[in-house]
């Protein structure tokens, strides 16, 4: 595994970081603190491709490999301010766009696709449930098959972009008796009738990226719009996951090495007793522990892309990714937060909503604790 | 003819009991009531042999009673084969 990035990957590595540092930094205290979604960023990166950044060309993407799509992620997260955006990114991107990539139809490829690109639809996936959360498959949402289309009744919670999405991965199960083998994915249109957007939920962090309840009242659908085979449901969710738990991590090697950054300059400049703060050696002791962790993370993040393009299955290296990277994250934030004093708790520097959106880091895509379940069963525990 | 058994005792070690010794893993070891194979895994194998083998597996077909030993399963396998 190389993982020197190739001169095409560094160049679309260094748009991306000035693209974002260019158009992503607009008002983004007052929107953090109003949880305002900025719909003019999403369309400016749907200009930039990153909607797209993995669809074919032919659905109006990118067609970028998936380590070209770290590279681009990792610049995002390096010049990007709003984590929340990015967030609601790859939650359209990994699980909406890609499923419908993989297991889609023609049909459905060319119907959402290209929309879901050029950032006219926005997509979101709805999975967890007020009594299923980590333990995903008990899920109740039912869908009975009535000729040619399907009923689907049951409510999804903490649904990611939902109050703005147009389109949903929803995952339903056709008979509970059949445990994993009954779920099946489907594709709901926002207009559809028996589908309401519930009430908007109220995050600690990544607040700039919306999310909702959706319940789903005697809601037809044709059956055309089933993703996938039916009672195949799981291998369209753990695939999507398996994607989003590694290229989502892509953004926060971008935040750490900012932070990290910003941090050395900060410890060099700032004076306490008559020298640089970084003389100081539980100050320096900090900023080494934030590089060992960057330095540990990026292999793990960039392993995942490797372990994809040569096809083979990278289910517990993502779980390990997501487990070490989004807890190194946090401590990262911590440690910035101590090394800024009194600055770093003020709303205005910036560490505290990084502190705030990291954390949630380590509960989405599966709990850390989901991670190490995971991680223990692939090795036949 | 190809070696149904043998592919799918590789295919359980490599995903669900790395390590473990071949030796170990018989023809006849109960796989879904012994927890190797939980419900999950259990549909993964169902893909596999799906892709590996060419044929559908139904949502009843993945019972405990086909999937619980690589015999039960070569033996639904070669049933869909004809």
């Amino acid at each position: 595994m190389d993982l020197e990035l190739s001169e095409q990957q560094q160049q679309l590595q260094k748009a991306a970081i000035e693209f974002a540092q260019k158009e992503l930094a607009d008002d983004l205290i007052r929107r953090d603190r109003d949880q305002v979604f900025s719909a003019e960023g999403w369309k400016k990166c749907a200009d930039f491709g990153a909607l797209g950044l993995p669809v074919p060309a032919e659905y109006g993407g990118m067609g970028l490999g998936i380590t070209d799509v770290i590279a681009v992620m990792e610049g995002l997260g390096y010049g990007a301010r709003d984590h929340g955006l990015l967030f609601s990114i790859n939650a359209h991107l990994w699980t909406n766009s890609l499923p419908i990539l993989k297991f889609g139809t023609e049909e459905q490829k060319r119907k959402y696709l290209p929309g879901l690109s050029n950032g006219e639809l926005i997509g979101a996936n709805g999975a967890s449930e007020p009594n299923s959360g980590s333990d995903i498959f008990s899920m109740r949402t039912h869908a009975e098959r009535r000729g040619d289309t399907y009923v689907l009744n049951g409510t999804k919670t903490f649904v990611s972009n939902a109050p703005v999405a147009n389109l949903f991965a929803v995952y339903a199960t056709l008979d509970p008796k059949l445990g994993s083998m009954g779920i099946t994915g489907f594709l709901v249109e926002r207009d559809t009738p028996g589908l309401t957007v519930s009430r908007h939920l109220e995050k600690m962090g990544l607040r700039t990226s919306p999310m909702a309840e959706l319940i789903f009242d005697n809601c037809v659908i044709p059956a055309s719009n089933r993703l996938g085979r039916e009672g195949r449901g799981v291998n369209v969710f753990e695939s999507s996951m398996e994607w989003e738990r590694g290229c989502i991590l892509a953004n926060y090697l971008g935040l750490m090495r900012r932070q990290l950054e910003n941090c050395i300059a900060h410890v060099r400049n700032r004076k306490q007793f008559g020298q640089p703060i970084g003389k100081f050696q539980s100050i320096a002791n900090k900023i080494v522990d934030m590089k060992v962790r960057l330095d540990a993370c990026r292999p793990l993040v960039y392993r995942i892309g490797w372990l994809k393009e040569q096809g083979k299955s990278a289910m517990m290296e993502a779980s390990v990714a997501k487990l070490f990277v989004s807890e190194s994250l946090v401590s990262s934030c911590m440690d910035a937060l101590q090394i800024y004093g009194g600055y770093g708790f003020m709303v205005e520097q910036g560490i505290e909503r990084e502190l705030r959106d990291a954390l949630g880091s380590t509960l989405y895509s599966g709990t850390s604790e989901i991670q190490r379940n995971v991680i223990a069963k692939c090795l036949g525990i | 003819m190809e070696n149904i058994k043998e592919d799918l005792r590789q295919y359980i070690l490599d995903e669900f009991l790395p390590g473990e010794s071949a030796s170990n893993l018989k023809d006849d070891t109960p796989l879904r009531s012994s927890g190797i194979l939980d419900s999950v895994a259990t549909l993964k194998t169902v893909t596999f042999v799906e892709e590996r083998y060419g044929i559908e597996v139904e949502a009843h077909e993945a019972s405990v009673e086909n999937f619980d030993t690589i015999e039960a399963i070569e033996a639904l396998v070669k049933s869909k084969k004809g």
